[in-house]
């Protein structure tokens, strides 16, 4: 029973990476239509960034948090404008096209930049609580709670505020957001900064948690892809529940089966519930 | 207070509205009529800014607006109650009905209940699990929550069962009576030139006759196209 408490807790901390991730994804995809899947990419570039200001540069690790989480808004914006904007009324494929030369891109950059070796965010969080037989590393208590907060200010914006408000709106009916009053070329400048953020965060729990390289990204946003639709396409809630699923199978499959057939055990059982429930989880039928 | 002239608008290489001039005068009720595909709705919807002009121009308040951004052409004070309701079916008739105010500050959302009722009772239901005239009054009440100075209806009878047709068209008096400005597209013809003040006659994009409602209502050419007796 330890032993499965033990895994779950640490299926919501990598759960937690996954909601994150999902979630930036899933309000482009709500508001666009597309596919972002240089998401991964650009999340683990705030990774390195981070990396290379607290190890390179010396800056303290919160200093270093911010610095990377406002780079990443700036250049989700500069994305959205860049890249995406001159295809909005394009064929969707032509966005597509664009978010796959957008990963290369990137990860390109990363490379250039940062190196092919394998980075870890160095952090001074090394003491392990014990709670009832249950261990709990301080880092990933912390990547729970950074998580948890995240997504609980996400749900806030999106449900409370004006401008979250309207971002639902125009996912729901750019027309009618139109008719509101809505701004709705600012939408996407908005939503690409949020997701940007959250990918960031993402990135430096990756980072910090375990490691980061080339490819990890774009390994990343499958996961992201897969939870989205395990949640249901578009849905906030969704992506949080689907993301706390994945990580925790992938967690438990690892304990007690194999952790080489982890994947495969995590994806298994999402094609089993899409068999159930073709909508994902939280979707609407 | 609205005047639009010569405006020419449509969609890809296809034109629409050939070049027609209409007005709005400070309130009045103004009714569209005309066969479907004959270019109402495409003129409202270059008025609102969902649809660009070709060439001619829009004005509100002596102000140039044409092919000002939509959200530009709310803030001045002109609101659509779009064709098909289109609310936003996921969120609640209260996220709709505080989207309708998001153009401007504060929100007063009690006598909008007190005047629909209907809302008030479903004030925590999604939007998308309402009956379609229930759609249409929190459609027009979202609307009015900005406080515009024109109103514009598209269709708001279509698709709505006979009953709830004539509680919509008794919805649309009573805002008239408030002294609202409207502009009015529907298919129901009666039930428009009896709303209406004055109306304009739609043939394939081109204004062919204008008058009062009841002038219209009573024009031989109406009677037998429109009408039907």
């Amino acid at each position: 029973m330890t032993e499965i408490l033990q895994q779950i807790i640490n299926g919501i901390a990598i759960g937690g990476v996954y909601v994150l991730i999902a979630l930036g994804l899933t309000i482009v995809f709500g508001i666009l239509g597309i596919a972002h899947f240089a998401h991964g990419s650009v999340s683990m570039f705030g990774g390195y960034l981070t990396f290379f200001l607290v190890v390179q540069q010396g800056l303290p690790l919160v200093l270093a948090i911010a610095i990377a989480l406002v780079t990443g808004m700036v250049l989700g914006v500069l994305i959205e404008l860049l890249a995406y904007r001159p295809l909005r009324n394009a064929n969707h494929i032509n966005a597509f096209i664009v978010a796959l030369g957008l990963t290369m891109m990137v990860e390109g950059a990363n490379l250039q930049f940062f190196g092919a070796e394998q980075i870890v965010i160095p952090t001074n969080a090394s003491r392990v609580f014990d709670i009832g037989g249950l261990t709990l590393p301080e880092l990933r208590l912390y990547v729970i709670l950074g998580a948890a907060v995240l997504i609980a200010a996400m749900t806030i914006f999106v449900e409370e505020t004006k401008t979250g408000q309207a971002i639902r709106a125009v996912a729901e009916n750019r027309d009618a957001a139109i008719l509101m009053g809505i701004n709705v070329q600012m939408i996407p400048l908005v939503v690409f900064a949020i997701s940007t953020a959250l990918g960031v965060a993402a990135g430096v729990m990756v980072g910090s948690l375990f490691a980061i390289a080339p490819g990890v990204g774009e390994g990343l946003v499958v996961k992201g892809f897969a939870v989205l639709i395990l949640g249901g396409l578009g849905s906030i809630p969704g992506a949080v529940v689907g993301g706390i699923v994945l990580g925790v199978t992938e967690a438990l499959a690892a304990g007690f089966i194999s952790s080489a057939y982890k994947d495969v055990i995590a994806f298994i059982v999402m094609i089993a519930v899409l068999l159930l429930r073709p909508q994902g989880l939280m979707g609407r039928a | 207070m609205l005047e639009i002239r010569d405006l020419r608008t449509g969609y890809g290489p296809i034109e629409v509205v050939h070049g027609i001039d209409l007005d709005v005068r400070e309130g009045e009720c103004v009714a569209l009529i005309g066969a479907n595909g004959a270019g109402k709705s495409s003129t409202l919807k270059t008025v609102c800014g969902l649809l660009p002009a070709r060439s001619g121009q829009i004005r509100f308040d002596g102000q140039d607006i044409t092919n000002r951004k939509g959200h530009a052409i709310v803030q001045a004070g002109i609101t659509m109650c779009p064709e098909g309701r289109q609310v936003f079916p996921g969120m609640t008739v209260m996220q709709n009905l505080r989207l309708g105010a998001y153009a401007r500050k504060g929100a007063d959302l009690d006598w909008m209940l007190d005047m629909f009722p209907i809302l008030r009772e479903r004030a925590n239901q999604a939007a998308g699990t309402l009956s379609g005239g229930e759609q249409e009054m929190l459609a027009i009440a979202r609307a009015l929550m900005s406080q515009p100075r024109l109103c514009i209806f598209d269709e708001p009878s279509l698709g709505l069962a006979p009953k709830i047709v004539a509680e919509v068209a008794q919805t649309i008096a009573s805002i008239k009576a408030m002294g609202m400005t409207i502009l009015l597209v529907e298919q129901n013809s009666l039930m428009a030139l009896r709303l209406a003040d004055r109306a304009y006659l739609f043939e394939a994009g081109e204004i062919v006759l204008e008058g009062t409602g009841a002038e219209l209502q009573t024009h031989p050419e109406v009677v037998k196209a429109y009408l039907g007796h």
